[in-house]
């Protein structure tokens, strides 16, 4: 048994351009005019990932905590962006709100599996944590924008049924219970979901890889089980920290349906 | 009783012209006060606004004398309840939807069922609507039922939204009947009404606020 990574080449690097090709045939052939956006994907790909392999090489190299959570924060910084740029109901998103429920959760779930899971030597060592958090990070991004987007979108659905329940007394929180409920749902339906069909439709890609650099199947699975179940619980909490510091944004401080959630949708009002 | 419940003033704009409407009225123990004027003359919006469920520009409501800004808004909403034109709907049967309220914090009091039942056959709804999908209720039943479900919520004064609009002339005198006899029942209760149907006129301790008129004076 072979162990260890197979080096690619320049030269072997450059014959996956002929997947490209292939690519880029199927689409002329058919008209798809989507030659232009792979050829500049390709190009955005091959820069990106080559940047990123230097700078991980030096950040390894570095180890420093400081500059690990000014990383890991840059990250989440970017997620909450696109995370709310994702939100077509919640109209221009909470950029801070996202941005706060991802650091949050990321930085808790991650430092208990990197700490107290995998504990490396040094704890914080940058190998472990930067992809470790960046897992996180991919995917309570999604969590979160699918789960807020719900969150209004729902409560723009059932407006009446909140109106009444309003009057009847309730507090903002009774009113739209309903519909967090259904916020949660949506957001954390997909990881629910992955969690099902894992090692069945799929290898989920970090065990591939750590296969393919030549790890012992058995521990990349020991590691996918970590990683999964961190997910899980980092789209979580996510998703419950971001929505409870969100409905708020719903109601008027005398605790009626702002008139920004009517106006939001064109009708009413 | 000018003092049971009154409003001064209550200012408010309309839509994105900004229309500005200020308007006062009283309602006295036992009455009704009948909101009327031309399509978009602010009636829907004015119900809102006295059950805070919309907030106004500038303005004062007192109930028995007190200041609507000194009681807390939750209290203020189960007090003065406001009953949509469209009825809201929620999942399950009928009696799950008059139950619904009953699970919120601010409910003291449970639902009772017999009360529930008198009332439905007042409105002629039959016993067997209960176990049926509300989803599936016709406009003037569910609008029938989400009148029913304010009234058993002993609101002390019921805000109501033109109540007998989707109704055929029995059901819909059947509900006047039921409004009638429910403010006169006990002390201390009212009824503000957005009506276009002019036979409420007829009835003693009717008051009428014509936005229509109101607002020609002003702007």
């Amino acid at each position: 048994m072979d162990v260890g990574v197979i080096p690619i080449s320049n030269f072997q690097l450059g014959l996956s351009v002929v997947l490209v090709l292939i690519t880029g045939l199927i689409s002329a052939a058919l008209k798809l005019e989507l030659l232009k956006p792979l050829i500049w994907g390709t190009v955005r790909t091959f820069v990106q990932l080559t940047l990123i392999g230097y700078a991980l090489t030096l950040i390894f190299q570095v180890n420093n905590l400081a500059l690990i959570i000014i990383i890991v924060t840059l990250m989440c910084l970017i997620a909450s962006r696109t995370a709310s740029q994702r939100t077509p109901n919640a109209g221009r998103g909470p950029l801070l709100l996202g941005f706060v429920s991802l650091w949050v959760s990321t930085f808790l779930v991650g430092s208990i599996v990197v700490v107290l899971v995998i504990s490396p030597q040094p704890w914080y060592s940058a190998r472990i944590v930067i992809p470790i958090f960046g897992m996180i990070l991919g995917n309570s991004m999604n969590g979160i924008a699918l789960s807020l987007d719900r969150l209004f979108s729902e409560v723009k659905s059932r407006i009446l049924e909140i109106e009444a329940l309003l009057s009847f007394g309730a507090t903002p929180w009774e009113a739209v219970r309903d519909c967090v409920k259904e916020a949660l749902r949506a957001g954390m339906t997909p990881t629910i979901n992955s969690l099902m069909v894992v090692g069945l439709v799929s290898l989920p890609g970090m065990m591939t890889g750590q296969i393919l650099g030549g790890a012992d199947p058995q521990q990349a699975v020991r590691y996918q089980i970590v990683v999964m179940l961190m997910i899980a619980a980092a789209v979580a909490i996510g998703c419950l920290l971001l929505i409870l510091m969100s409905y708020k944004r719903l109601f008027t401080k005398t605790d009626a349906i702002s008139p920004a959630v009517f106006t939001a949708d064109g009708n009413k009002r | 009783m000018a003092d049971f419940f009154y409003f001064e003033n209550i200012s408010y704009h309309l839509g994105a012209a900004g229309r500005r409407v200020i308007v006062s009225a009283s309602l006295a123990e036992g009455g009704v006060l009948l909101i009327k004027g031309p399509s978009g003359a602010g009636k829907t919006t004015l119900l809102k606004i006295l059950a805070r469920l919309q907030e106004c520009d500038s303005g004062q409501v007192f109930f028995k004398g007190e200041n609507w800004l000194t009681i807390p808004v939750q209290l203020w909403r189960a007090m003065i309840s406001c009953n949509s034109q469209k009825p809201a709907v929620f999942n399950g049967t009928v009696l799950d939807n008059l139950r619904r309220p009953f699970s919120l914090k601010i409910r003291k009091e449970a639902f009772n069922l017999s009360e529930a039942e008198k009332g439905l056959l007042e409105l002629l709804l039959s016993r067997e609507i209960l176990g049926q999908e509300a989803r599936t209720l016709s406009g003037g039943e569910a609008a029938r039922v989400a009148l029913l479900r304010s009234v058993l919520l002993n609101p002390d004064i019921l805000l109501l939204d033109e109540p007998a609009a989707s109704l055929d002339d029995k059901s819909g005198s059947a509900v006047r009947d039921f409004l009638y006899h429910w403010v006169r029942q006990r002390p201390g209760r009212g009824i503000i009404m957005v009506s276009h149907q002019h036979d409420c006129n007829d009835l003693p301790g009717t008051k009428v606020l014509d936005l229509g008129v109101q607002q020609r004076g002003v702007n």
